[in-house]
């Protein structure tokens, strides 16, 4: 059977519309995409707290984001969410009586809010583009702005991108109730960030594109919330990063696979994998389920049990998040589209565990968390 | 062991690479489709890094860091 040649207007059309997909060109028309979500972790279980409230974080979230040409070779990107929480969050780990750790909680609710607005630029040329964005996050007791500057670079007849990005931010914290607890009254931190990141076309149906990134932290970076949590000034992050992009034409779906080695100086290793199968069903209908897969190994300051006795000089620190543990999350999306509109509606259950890590860890923290996602998208372009 | 992976990482890019095919522009329909973007849902991706940013201990990859937050 031979197969038609396609008409050379249907080529270039393809060849345009294949343009955005990873490499660096002018959107051609407006793009709106909003998103409200709900995010609910678990309560944690009576018997591993001591005090406190076991009623742990509830979010919503509402997002909006907006992309369109403003000039010959220029766009103009908005993006902003809104985050409503309430819930409390732990303190502390004591020794239980039967030598485990329990939590001890924040006793009363907490009812907070984060707003995060963004604004950014894109110019264009033949084989490149050059981005700016500048980054605003509010909460009563914390403050940050960004400033990001990224490149992209178009080789080997658009089948190659290169894609460079920098990033600094400075923090300001002041915790609610400083005086009460005895916590800080206000510090800040410093963070810089370089990334570096290869995209290739390997064929007529996938694609990989490969990345590193390293970020330096200083200032400080301990949790002022917490009954005893000492980190050091400095922290060096780095990250490897792969994704890989297939479509299967007999089976009409794409898959990805993603998967980042990461590191610091904190002593935390990390390995994340994640998948996904984008199934196209009828016209118009999408089914997405997907997999991921993370365990990290604890900082090596990380104590299961706050110990009071050390000065305040050495670190230490009873987070959950520093604790060796691994976590998987299951998820499934349904998208409809039709013409220029699309709905989407996802839910995704995130359950952790230190039997889930690659590393043998000592005690289970008993704050390791689950965790509900579920959101409402809708995107359109015109 | 660093060093390790990081052959490994770089054995697997090289190996991708090395199978790379030349593809004409009239055949890149496949890779136009939305679901073969390296990020298909802007908003989607911006959510799920909020959350595994203030949940777990890791951060960043291909992309560089933005504004932090009270959250971690």
């Amino acid at each position: 059977m031979i197969k038609a040649r396609p008409s050379p207007l249907l080529a270039l059309s393809t060849a345009a519309l294949s343009l955005p997909v990873f490499s660096a060109s002018q959107p051609a028309e407006i793009e709106l995409s909003i998103k409200t979500s709900v995010y609910k972790e678990g309560d944690i279980p009576a018997h591993l707290f001591l005090s406190g409230s076991n009623e742990r974080y509830d979010i919503d979230i509402h997002q909006f984001y907006l992309l369109g040409p403003i000039a010959r070779n220029w766009s103009l990107a908005l993006s902003g969410s809104r985050e409503i929480m309430s819930g409390a969050s732990p303190w502390g780990t004591v020794r239980g009586i039967d030598g485990k750790p329990a939590l001890i909680m924040s006793g009363a609710t907490i009812r907070e809010s984060r707003t995060e607005v963004s604004i950014g630029v894109n110019r264009y040329t033949n084989h490149a583009s050059f981005g700016l964005a500048i980054t605003r996050s509010t909460e009563n007791d914390y403050e940050a702005h960004a400033i990001v500057l990224s490149g992209e670079w178009d080789f080997n007849n658009k089948l190659s991108t290169l894609t460079l990005g920098l990033s600094y931010s400075s923090d300001d914290i002041e915790p609610v109730d400083a005086a009460l607890f005895g916590r800080v009254q206000k510090e800040n931190k410093h963070s810089r960030s370089f990334s570096i990141g290869w995209t290739q076309v390997l064929n007529k149906t996938s694609l990989l594109q490969s990345g590193v990134s390293v970020t330096k932290h200083d200032g400080y970076l301990t949790d002022p919330y917490k009954l005893r949590d000492s980190r050091p000034d400095e922290r060096l992050e780095w990250a490897l990063s792969l994704r890989y992009r297939k479509f299967f034409e007999n089976r009409n779906g794409a898959l990805h696979l993603d998967c980042r080695y990461y590191q610091d100086d904190f002593g935390i290793q990390s390995y994340t994998l994640q998948t996904a199968w984008y199934q196209n069903l009828s016209e118009g209908i999408q089914l997405v389920p997907s997999l991921r897969y993370y365990s990290q190994r604890e900082a090596d300051f990380y104590l299961s049990v706050d110990d009071f006795s050390l000065p305040l000089s050495v670190n230490q620190s009873s987070d959950y998040r520093l604790s060796t543990y691994g976590a998987y999350t299951f998820g499934l999306k349904g998208i409809v589209s039709h013409n220029n509109w699309s709905v989407s509606i996802s839910i995704d259950r995130y359950i952790s565990s230190d039997r889930y890590a690659l590393a043998d860890a000592n005690f289970k923290h008993p704050a390791l968390l689950d965790f509900s996602l579920a959101s409402l998208g809708f995107d359109i372009r015109f | 062991m660093i060093k390790q992976r990081l052959c490994a990482l770089v054995f697997v890019c090289l190996f991708g690479l090395g199978s790379c095919q030349s593809v004409q522009p009239w055949q890149r329909g496949t890779l136009a489709k939305p679901e073969m973007r390296l990020e298909v849902d802007k908003l989607g991706s911006q959510l799920y890094s909020q959350v595994y940013f203030s949940k777990e201990a890791s951060s960043g990859g291909i992309e560089v860091a933005g504004a932090g937050c009270g959250c971690n």
